[in-house]
C-alpha cells in the first residue's frame, strides 16, 4: 500500500493586495517523507506554510492535513498537525517544560500525558537538563530547539517546519537534524521550509523549489541537481563587476551567472583544468578577486539555472 | 564631536516626532490631567462655583423669625441655592439624588422660642459624608452665618439693657435717698429701744431681790419648827426604851442568881446519890445572858432625823410689769420706690447662642476615614493599570512572541483562549481588590460597611469591565510602547473624573455628565454607598450592575477588534 499523502495543497493562491504571494501552488507530502520547500527570501515559503496550519485562508485553494479539508474541518486539521513557526513562539519567563507543557495541553493531551511528552520532547531535542531554566536564559539554539519540542510534543500527523535552523549553533542544528528525522522515521509527514540549500540536500527526500509564490521544479535532490547541469561549478567574488567577456574564448567555460549585483560569477567549467587559466584571466577582469570557490553542481545551481537569480544572496550567507 | 552631537541632537527630534506615543505623554497626557483635576479640584482653592451653587437642603419644623432669617441669610449667598424640603426623608431623597446637594439643615421645631429665651440652640446638620469636602465648605459658611446671627441679636440684646440700665439708675438714686432716711429713723428707734431695755432690766433685778428674800425667811422658819418637833419626839421614845431595858436588866439578873443556885443544888444532888451519881445525867446548858455592854448600846440616844418640810414654800415672783416704749413710724421707708417692675424689664435675657450639630444623612458616622476613599479609588486605579499590563500587554506580547498563533494553531478555540485569558486576569484583579481592602482594613482601619460581603459586587464588576477595556485598548494601541501611555491615560482619566481620586461632586457639570459612562464612576458609587454612607447591599447592587453593563460593551467591542487584530478569528 503506497504512503498515504498526509499534507496536501491543491492550487493554493493567497495574494496581499496587487502582491500575489502564492500562485497555483500544488504539491502533497507523505507519511515518513521529509519534503524541504527551498526558496529565496520571499519566495512565498511562509505564505504558504501558514495556510497549511490554517493560520491565514487561502484566497483560492485546498488544504488538506490527513485528509482533514481546512476549510470543512479546521480544528480536527490543526489537532493533526505540528508547526514550528519562523520567529520562535515561546514565553520567555516560563521554564522550558512548562512551555511544551502548555502546547501538549493546549493540544489536548491530558495533564500526565503532557507532562511525559513534554519530558520526552525536552529530551529529543536535547534539552532535558534544562527542562526548568526559563526560556529567556537559554541560547538562541535552544530555544530554536524547543520552538520544535512545542510543534512536535503531541506527535502530529503532519510537522510543518518554517526555517527551523535560523541563526543556530552548529550542535543545535545537528539535534535538531536528529529529531526531524526521527520523526519522519516514525511515519510524520515533515515539510520544510529553509533558503539553505544544503540542509535540504542533506535531509530532505524531495524538494519543492519555489520563488514568486510559483513552484518551479519538484522532484527529489538529485533529480532538481541535475537541473543545474552536470558540470564543475567555479564561483568568483570579485570586489566590483568585471569587465564583460574577461572569461571569453576558454572552450567549454559558460557564465551561469555573468555578474551578479554582489560582485559574484558563477562559472560552468568543461572540467578541472581550467581553474588555473581562469585565475589568470580574472587577475585581468578590472576588478579585484576576493575569493573563488569550486563546486560540483548543487540545488542552488539548479536554482540559478532555473531563475536566473542565486537563491540567496552574499549578506544572507554571512 | 560638536558634528556628532548635532547629528544626535537632531536624530532625537526626528525620533520623538515619529513616536506619538512619547508625544502623546509629553504634551496631551499631562494637558489631560492637568484639566482634570484643575476643573475638579477647583472648589477646594475657591474658585466660583459658576453657575451651579450648591444645594443646601432645608428642613424648617421651626418656622419662626430665626428660622426665617437663617434661610434668608444662606439665600443671600450666591454659592448656595436653598431647597427646602417638609422632612428629613425628603431631604435625604434630594440629597441622595443631587450631586451639588451635600447637606440638609434641620431647624428644630421651638428653636426661635428657645432662642430668645437665652438657650443654646443647635440645628441638625445632615451631611453626606461622600461630600464631605463640600459640607465642611459650606459648613464654614454657615458657621460664619451662626456667629453673625448670633452676634445680631447679642447687639440688639445689649441696646435694650444699656436703656433699661439708665433707667434703673435714676430709680437706685431715688431709693438709695429714701433708704437713707429710713436708716436715720432706724437709729433712733434703736436708741429708744436701748434705754426701754436698760429700765426693764433695773426693775426686774429688784422686783427678783425682794420676791428671794421673802422666801428665804419662809424656809427658815419651817426648818427650825420642824426640828424642834423631832428633837421632843425622839427624846420620848427614848425614855420608853430606857424603861424597858430596866426590866429586862433585872430579869437577867435574876437569872443569873437561878444559874447559880441550881449548879449548887446539882451539885448537892449528886453527892446525895452517892454511887448513883454517875448514872445522873448532866442538866441542860443554861443560855448565856446577853452581855451588858450590848444591852448599853441599847440605851444609847437617837440621832436627830433629818427635818421634813410639810411643802416646799413658793418662791415665784410677783408679776413684773414692766411699760415698753412705742415704736415710732418709718417714714421714709414707705416711699422706696417698686423695683420689681424694672428688674423684670432688665431681666428680660439674651439670646443664646446658635449652632449646629453634625449627624450623616445615612446614620453612619459623619467623619469620614480618608482610606473609606483612597483604597478603593487608587485600588481601582491600579486594578485598570494592572489589568493594562495583564490583558493590554501580555495580548500584545503574546502575540509578537508568536504563541498567539501558536495556540491558535494548536486547535483550541479563539473564543475560548480570550475567555480564558480574560477569566484569569478578572480574578487575579478580584484577588487584587480583595487584598486591597484587607490591608486597609488591618493598616488603615477603613470601613467595610453593615453588609462588607456587598464589596465583592463592585469588585468583582469593575474587575470585569477593566479586564474587558484594557482588551479595548490593546485593540486600539497595537503595539507594546503605545498599549502603555494611552492605556494609562484612559485608566488615569477614568479614575479622575469617575471620583476614585476625589468625590465625584467636586467636577463642573459636563464632566459629571461624561463620568456617567465611566465604570469608575459607578464602581466608586457603589464602594461609597456601603461603606462611607453605610448603606446596604442593595445600594451596591445597581451600581455594580451598570459597571458590569459597561464591561459587556467594552467586551463586544474587544472582542470584536481583537479577531481581526490578532487574527484569532481563524478559518
Amino acid at each position: 500500500m503506497p504512503p498515504t499523502a498526509l499534507v496536501e495543497a491543491v492550487h493554493l493562491r493567497k495574494s496581499y493586495g496587487a502582491r500575489l504571494a502564492v500562485d497555483d501552488l500544488t504539491f502533497s507530502v507523505k507519511a515518513g517523507e521529509v519534503v524541504g520547500l527551498l526558496g529565496p527570501n520571499g519566495a512565498g515559503k511562509t505564505t504558504t506554510l501558514s495556510m497549511l496550519a490554517t493560520m491565514i485562508t487561502p484566497d483560492a485553494g485546498e488544504v488538506r492535513i490527513a485528509g482533514f479539508d481546512s476549510r470543512a474541518a479546521p480544528d480536527r486539521l490543526r489537532r493533526r498537525l505540528g508547526f514550528v513557526p519562523q520567529s520562535i513562539a515561546l514565553y520567555p519567563p516560563l521554564s522550558a517544560f512548562q512551555n511544551v507543557e502548555v502546547f501538549a495541553r493546549l493540544q489536548g493531551l491530558t495533564r500526565p500525558i503532557a507532562q511525559a511528552r513534554s519530558s520526552e520532547a525536552l529530551e529529543a531535542v536535547g534539552l532535558g537538563d534544562r527542562a526548568d531554566d526559563p526560556v529567556w536564559s537559554l541560547s538562541g539554539g535552544m530555544q530554536r530547539r524547543l520552538n520544535l519540542a512545542c510543534g512536535m510534543v503531541h506527535r502530529p500527523e503532519a510537522l510543518l517546519l518554517d526555517e527551523p535552523t535560523v541563526g543556530v549553533d552548529p550542535q543545535s542544528r545537528e539535534r535538531i537534524f536528529t529529531t526531524i528525522r526521527a520523526m519522519a522515521e516514525s511515519g510524520v509527514a515533515v515539510l520544510y521550509s529553509t533558503h539553505y540549500m544544503e540542509e535540504v540536500e542533506r535531509m530532505c527526500d524531495r524538494a519543492l523549489l519555489i520563488d514568486g509564490g510559483k513552484l518551479l521544479s519538484q522532484g527529489t535532490v538529485a533529480q532538481l541537481i541535475e537541473l543545474g547541469g552536470r558540470h564543475p561549478r567555479m564561483e568568483l567574488t570579485f570586489d566590483r563587476v568585471p569587465r564583460p567577456g574577461w572569461h571569453d574564448g576558454i572552450a567549454g567555460v559558460a557564465a551561469i551567472a555573468a555578474a551578479l549585483a554582489d560582485g559574484r560569477v558563477i562559472l560552468e567549467l568543461a572540467n578541472l583544468g581550467q581553474i588555473g587559466e581562469l585565475l589568470e584571466r580574472a587577475r585581468n577582469s578590472g576588478a579585484q578577486l576576493l575569493e573563488f570557490a569550486v563546486h560540483s553542481p548543487n540545488l542552488s545551481d539548479a536554482f540559478i539555472a532555473l531563475t536566473g537569480r542565486a537563491l540567496r544572496d552574499k549578506a544572507a550567507e554571512n | 564631536m560638536l558634528r556628532a552631537t548635532w547629528i544626535v541632537f537632531q536624530n532625537e527630534f526626528r525620533l520623538l516626532a515619529r513616536d506619538r506615543a512619547s508625544l502623546f505623554m509629553l504634551m496631551l497626557a499631562p494637558l489631560v490631567i492637568i484639566t482634570v483635576a484643575g476643573f475638579s479640584l477647583g472648589n477646594i482653592y475657591g474658585a466660583q462655583p459658576g453657575s451651579e451653587p450648591y444645594q443646601i437642603v432645608v428642613v424648617d419644623n421651626d418656622r419662626g423669625s430665626l428660622a426665617r432669617a437663617l434661610v434668608a441669610a444662606l439665600g443671600r449667598d450666591h454659592a448656595i441655592a436653598v431647597v427646602p424640603a417638609a422632612s428629613l426623608d425628603a431631604a435625604r431623597a434630594i440629597i441622595g439624588g443631587r450631586a451639588r446637594a451635600p447637606l440638609c439643615i434641620v431647624i428644630p421645631a421651638g428653636t426661635t422660642a428657645a432662642f430668645a429665651a437665652g438657650r443654646d440652640v443647635h440645628l441638625a446638620i445632615y451631611i453626606d459624608p461622600v461630600k464631605r469636602l463640600e459640607a465642611g465648605a459650606i459648613e464654614l459658611d454657615l458657621d460664619r452665618l451662626c456667629r453673625a446671627i448670633t452676634s445680631q441679636a447679642h447687639a440688639i440684646a445689649q441696646q435694650q439693657i444699656a436703656a433699661q440700665s439708665i433707667q434703673l439708675r435714676d430709680q437706685l438714686t431715688q431709693a438709695a435717698a429714701q433708704m437713707k432716711t429710713a436708716a436715720a429713723q432706724l437709729d433712733q428707734l434703736r436708741r429708744q429701744f436701748e434705754h426701754a431695755r436698760a429700765t426693764a432690766q433695773a426693775e426686774v433685778t429688784a422686783q427678783t431681790h425682794r420676791t428671794v428674800e421673802r422666801v428665804s425667811a419662809q424656809i427658815t422658819a419651817q426648818i427650825n419648827q420642824a426640828l424642834e418637833a423631832s428633837r421632843t419626839a425622839v427624846a420620848h421614845d427614848l425614855a420608853v426604851r430606857q424603861d424597858a431595858l430596866r426590866v429586862v436588866g433585872r430579869y437577867l439578873e435574876q437569872l443569873d442568881a437561878s444559874r447559880h443556885d441550881f449548879t449548887a443544888w446539882l451539885a448537892a444532888l449528886k453527892t446525895a446519890a452517892g454511887s448513883h451519881a454517875s448514872q445522873i445525867p448532866p442538866p441542860p446548858q443554861w443560855p448565856t445572858p446577853p452581855d451588858a455592854a450590848v444591852l448599853a448600846e441599847l440605851a444609847k440616844p437617837f440621832e436627830l432625823p433629818a427635818a421634813r418640810l410639810d411643802a416646799a414654800p413658793s418662791i415665784a415672783p410677783a408679776n413684773i410689769a414692766i411699760r415698753m416704749p412705742p415704736i415710732p413710724e418709718l417714714r421714709g421707708l414707705g416711699a422706696i420706690p417698686d423695683f420689681s417692675r424694672a428688674i423684670a424689664q432688665t431681666a428680660a435675657p439674651i439670646p443664646g447662642i446658635l449652632g449646629w450639630h453634625e449627624r450623616a444623612i445615612g446614620g453612619g458616622d459623619a467623619r469620614v476615614n480618608t482610606f473609606d476613599q483612597y483604597v478603593p479609588g487608587f485600588g481601582i486605579t491600579f486594578l485598570l493599570i494592572d489589568m493594562l499590563w495583564g490583558v493590554g500587554v501580555g495580548l500584545i506580547d503574546e502575540r509578537d512572541w508568536g504563541t498567539l498563533a501558536r495556540m491558535r494553531i494548536s486547535g483550541a478555540p479563539a473564543a475560548g483562549l480570550m475567555l480564558g485569558k480574560l477569566t484569569a486576569r478578572f480574578l487575579i484583579g478580584l484577588g487584587q481588590m480583595i487584598l486591597l481592602f484587607g490591608a486597609g482594613w488591618v493598616l488603615f482601619g477603613i470601613t467595610l460597611g453593615r453588609d462588607s460581603w456587598a464589596l465583592l459586587m463592585p469588585a468583582a464588576a469593575i474587575s470585569f469591565a477593566a479586564a474587558a477595556f484594557s482588551l479595548v485598548i490593546a485593540c486600539i494601541a497595537r503595539t507594546r510602547d503605545a498599549v502603555l501611555p494611552i492605556g494609562a491615560m484612559a485608566a488615569l482619566a477614568m479614575s479622575a473624573i469617575g471620583g476614585c481620586w476625589w468625590p465625584l461632586d467636586f467636577e463642573p457639570a459636563w464632566l459629571r455628565a461624561g463620568a456617567l459612562a465611566m465604570p469608575t464612576t459607578w464602581t466608586m458609587t457603589a464602594f461609597n454607598n456601603v461603606m462611607i454612607r453605610g448603606l446596604g447591599w442593595t445600594s451596591a447592587a445597581e451600581p455594580a450592575a451598570i459597571t458590569f453593563a459597561i464591561g459587556l460593551g467594552f467586551l463586544a467591542i474587544g472582542i470584536a477588534s481583537s479577531a481581526r487584530i490578532y487574527r484569532l478569528a481563524g478559518q
